[in-house]
């Protein structure tokens, strides 16, 4: 078996050495430090982005916070100014109303005293004619000893009756 | 028919001779001079355009380096990570030794006592050198563990270091023992097919199916020589 042959003991040993401590050299100086810096600046990289991320994350929440205080202020305004034109077109509404029910009052009221004024002529224009009436009755039929003034006293008396 | 163990057999390129030592460049050294580069250049391929948003090519790189540092990690913890480099550079050299062995002629260096011993040997004098940094003189109590009455120290003290010692030493059984037995059917069941006539084609697809088979055994060997390289280094780093 040439694994148990000791000729060759020495000159492996001593190649083994040599190439495994090359091999140690090349790598730990030249290789590993490749990969080792790339896979490093990836990382940084990659921890960059995510910390990117968080960063904007952070601000799109914030932006959300903000749109919704916005919109709360927005709402809360709209309440008040709806509130304030409720409040001035219910004033408005009631003062018309106010404006109107005088109005209409002075009407009616000036409507009933004209009415008023109106039965009164007529009162009187009925008392007159019944009194031109009762006259000529009483000279129609020849009664002498009344005057004038006492029908018309008579027809007066008669209406306020 | 040639013998399924000459594949194993270790040739000199180069003969080089150090102080009566025989260092020469073999075989097997061209196979491991041969995973250093082929593993540094696939990897330098991959890395040439390096962009955050990762391609194809740059993936690879970057897949095996989270597959190591979620091992070490796992086994070792957050502090095992300063030692990455070291627990890579085992995983690479370890798959790029299994798989480039599968190539016909390639030689295997992984399924050498020698090598993967010297290999085990390291990563086990890196586990001392780091567990005497990080415990000083506390780093005794691995062959002690605390709360053992001392009548027991003369008898637990060489259970634990025969144990601390044989861990490179399985270390380097599986591994080799895997890739030797990966290797030696391959070859006798190829031997078949020249011998079969006609009929080869049963061992030819038998024995495809076990090459692919064998990229698998490779990197699941070099994924457990790293895991258990990381479980040692754990141990060396913490309490046990």
């Amino acid at each position: 078996m040439p694994q148990l042959d000791p000729t060759w003991y020495v000159s492996q040993m001593f190649w083994l050495i040599v190439c495994f401590f090359t091999m140690l050299f090349i790598m730990s100086k030249i290789i590993l430090p490749r990969i080792a810096y790339i896979m490093d600046k990836r990382q940084r990289r990659i921890d960059n982005y995510l910390e990117k991320a968080r960063e904007n994350k952070a601000l799109a929440e914030q932006s959300l916070e903000n749109y919704q205080k916005a919109i709360a202020e927005a709402t809360a305004q709209a309440q008040a100014s709806l509130e304030a034109m409720q409040k001035e077109l219910d004033e408005m509404v009631s003062k018309r109303q106010e404006e109107l029910t005088r109005k209409l009052g002075k009407q009616i009221r000036d409507s009933e005293m004209k009415i008023a004024q109106g039965r009164e002529e007529a009162l009187a224009q009925v008392n007159e004619m019944s009194e031109n009436l009762a006259w000529e009755i009483v000279k129609k039929i020849g009664i002498k000893d009344i005057s004038r003034k006492e029908v018309k006293n008579a027809v007066t008396a008669a209406a306020e009756e | 028919m040639s013998s399924p163990m000459e594949q194993f057999k270790i040739e000199p390129i180069i003969p080089i001779q150090v102080g009566g030592y025989d260092i020469s460049f073999t075989n097997s050294s061209l196979f491991m001079v041969l995973a250093v580069v082929l593993a540094t250049l696939l990897l330098a391929f991959c890395l040439r355009r390096r962009t955050v948003i990762p391609s194809l090519a740059q993936s690879v790189p970057e897949s095996l380096y989270d597959f190591v540092a979620g091992l070490l990690r796992e086994n070792v913890g957050v502090e095992g990570l300063k030692y990455f480099p070291f627990i890579f550079t085992i995983f690479m050299f370890v798959a790029f030794g299994n798989v480039l062995g599968l190539f016909p002629y390639a030689f295997t260096f992984t399924s050498h006592l020698a090598a993967v011993g010297t290999l085990s040997v390291i990563s086990l004098l890196f586990n001392i050198g780091i567990g005497i940094k990080k415990k000083r003189l506390g780093y005794l109590r691995t062959f002690l563990p605390r709360g053992i009455p001392l009548v027991l120290a003369p008898l637990i003290i060489p259970i634990e270091m025969i144990s601390y010692l044989s861990k490179p030493f399985s270390l380097t059984v599986r591994l080799v023992a895997n890739m030797t037995v990966g290797h030696i059917m391959l070859k006798i069941i190829a031997g078949f097919i020249m011998a079969a006539g006609v009929l080869g084609v049963v061992p030819f697809v038998f024995d495809a199916g076990i090459v692919v088979f064998e990229i698998f055994i490779g990197l699941l060997q070099a994924f457990i020589y790293t895991v258990l390289s990381c479980i040692y280094l754990s141990e060396a780093l913490h309490e046990h």
